[in-house]
């Protein structure tokens, strides 16, 4: 498939004959994707600049945007599915960003049994979704976005802020009393061992936010104001001082053991950026293939990719965004770096043709799938490792 | 700090394929890059997989010390975890790798690096230069704190020797000449001056061999 082929489908596309150029997408576009024109008054869209965060496809009164990434549709038949699985009314929308395990969210929100939603990002939910979940008997919703400062599309969590206000307003009018749905924020950080740190500055060199600071004499310390959660730190730093919340090492190590036991040969494992791959709401698990959800390509840390094979996995694929659509300050380059690194080790153990690293974007739907396909090709072709 | 690559993956598995349990002792000294506790982690990943399609199978420890070439330190801090151990891989300079051999002259070390010069770190660059030849005769005082002998590529002492060309080394174009550095950086002080004072003939001996605390 050429470029021209994977970018054939797009994530997001506006449908002009429904636009009446309300200019409400563009003015909440945090990227500048959707803009109004000076001069004839029309929005347009500039796929290029889209990040997929949805904020356009939630907040459009006419309907003129279309996602192929939840969407109203897919939302509710998810919902509908879940809300049996998971034999509750209570509903958990939350950003995949900030969302911890199924412990944090009881601890959050004090719920034992819910309905999860992992979306990216809960601005990109209309307030449609809301409704129609309460009508299929929902009695409580309850919102997780990210810390305001912690949104990774800027806009997403002020904008969740002001729709849950506004429900919670409508719904109390209709009668469903007060406080229907409950709005929490949230953000992962860094968490660290200072016993452990050796005081050599990877840390403060790589942190894209100025959050690590090494005073002398001493050892680390972390200002959590400034982390923004991506990882690099955690993959950088020599002496293992260093954790990422919902992110642990020995979290991920147990999911790597989990996952490539339960596979079949060649057995293929992905780590992915959470920004650079979306995967449907009802994603299926094939025979040979399970992936792992990073924050960042840049938390991916070279010993959890010698895990994966030791773990007995025939081929490792790292999805990552490009650096223009890095969601934290490049750090996706810098990860690549020692990616590179790895490949050239490996190569002397002749495994360098078992990993591969991608840049991806959602923008581009099939873009990690024929990375994806074009891999598992290459694998079969070189066969089980030993 | 002390600069040092690590060695080919095949060279360090030839070193350790006659033995099973291995101990890899990482160091959080002045080693450049780190090679602490996750190089030890990293590296034992490695070698285990490389055993493997080498049909072998090894079992490793992974430990880091504070600094190897403390042989004080080095002997007391490893010595509980040498139980069983066949082999030890260290990843320290050659100091520290001849520290853990003079402390255990019972179990073979082998490097796991090669160890190349006292260098300084540009993080930026992303490279390790050379800054320190340890010639025991210390004459940043008088050089604006850069040294002749480690970064001037023949070691003069009266420089600059009339090669360099556009700031550069005539001998090796990539590197700065360090008497253009050096001159540079009198300018600056206005301390020009110093250019003028003769410097005789390094005493080699002052390098030494010992030196008594």
């Amino acid at each position: 498939m050429s470029e021209s082929v994977t970018q054939e489908v797009v994530a997001v596309e506006q449908n002009k004959d429904f636009c009446s150029s309300c200019s409400i997408c563009s003015t909440l576009c945090p990227y500048e994707a959707l803009k109004k024109d000076a001069e004839t008054g029309k929005i347009s869209l500039e796929i290029e600049k889209c990040q997929v965060c949805g904020l356009c496809y939630s907040a459009c009164p006419a309907r003129a945007i279309d996602t192929i990434y939840y969407d109203v549709a897919s939302l509710m038949r998810y919902l509908e599915k879940a809300k049996l699985e998971y034999d509750s009314d209570t509903l958990v929308i939350m950003c995949r960003g900030s969302a911890p395990d199924f412990a944090g969210i009881e601890q959050l929100f004090g719920v034992t049994k819910f309905v999860p939603l992992s979306v990216p990002c809960v601005g990109r939910i209309p307030e449609e979704v809301f409704l129609k979940a309460i009508i299929a008997g929902i009695n409580k919703i309850y919102v997780l976005a990210c810390d305001e400062d912690y949104c990774r599309f800027e806009k997403g969590s002020p904008v969740t802020g002001r729709r849950v206000l506004a429900l919670n307003l409508l719904l109390e009018q209709l009668g469903y009393g007060k406080e229907t749905v409950t709005l929490n924020r949230h953000s992962l950080k860094v968490k660290v061992e200072t016993d452990l740190c050796i005081s050599c500055g990877n840390c403060v060199f790589y942190c894209p936010y100025d959050a690590a600071k090494l005073e002398s004499p001493g050892v680390v310390s972390f200002d959590l104001s400034y982390c923004r959660g991506c990882g690099l730190c955690v993959a950088m730093c020599p002496a293992l001082a260093l954790d990422l919340e919902n992110w642990e090492r020995e979290r991920i190590s147990a999911l790597i053991s989990k996952l490539s036991s339960e596979i079949q040969t060649p057995k293929v494992l992905v780590f992915r950026c959470q920004w650079a791959v979306f995967p449907p709401l009802d994603e299926e698990s094939t025979r040979n293939i399970r992936a792992i959800d990073l924050p960042c390509a840049s938390r991916i840390d070279v010993s959890n990719i010698l895990e994966a094979f030791q773990n007995g996995v025939d081929g490792v694929l790292i999805a990552a965004c490009s650096e223009e659509d890095c969601k934290q300050e490049k750090a996706s380059g810098k990860a690549q770096h020692s990616i590179a690194r790895l490949e050239e080790r490996l190569s002397q153990i002749g495994l360098q043709d078992r990993l591969h690293f991608c840049t991806v974007t959602p923008r581009y739907p099939k873009e990690f799938d024929k990375e994806l396909e074009q891999f598992i090709q290459k694998i079969e072709a070189i066969g089980e490792s030993k | 700090m002390i600069v040092t690559t690590q060695k080919p993956l095949d060279e360090v598995l030839d070193f350790i394929s006659p033995y099973s349990n291995i101990l890899i002792a990482g160091c959080d000294g002045c080693t450049q890059p780190p090679r602490g506790i996750r190089e030890a982690k990293t590296l034992s990943q490695l070698l285990d997989l490389g055993g493997k399609l080498r049909d072998k199978n090894f079992t490793f420890k992974a430990t880091t010390l504070a600094k190897q070439c403390d042989s004080y330190l080095t002997a007391s801090m490893l010595k509980p975890q040498t139980e069983g151990v066949e082999t030890i891989l260290s990843l320290a300079c050659g100091i520290g790798v001849q520290t853990l051999a003079e402390a255990f002259p019972e179990i073979p070390v082998f490097p796991a690096q090669n160890t190349h010069f006292m260098g300084a770190e540009d993080r930026e660059a992303g490279s390790l230069e050379e800054r320190c030849a340890g010639c025991g005769d210390c004459l940043l005082a008088l050089t604006g704190g850069i040294c002749p002998v480690a970064r001037c590529t023949k070691g003069l002492l009266n420089g600059a020797c009339g090669g360099s060309k556009e700031g550069k080394c005539e001998l090796s174009p990539e590197r700065d000449c360090g008497w253009v550095l050096i001159y540079e950086q009198l300018k600056r002080q206005g301390k020009q001056q110093f250019l003028k004072e003769f410097r005789p003939p390094r005493d080699y001996q002052l390098h030494g061999w010992k030196v008594t605390t």
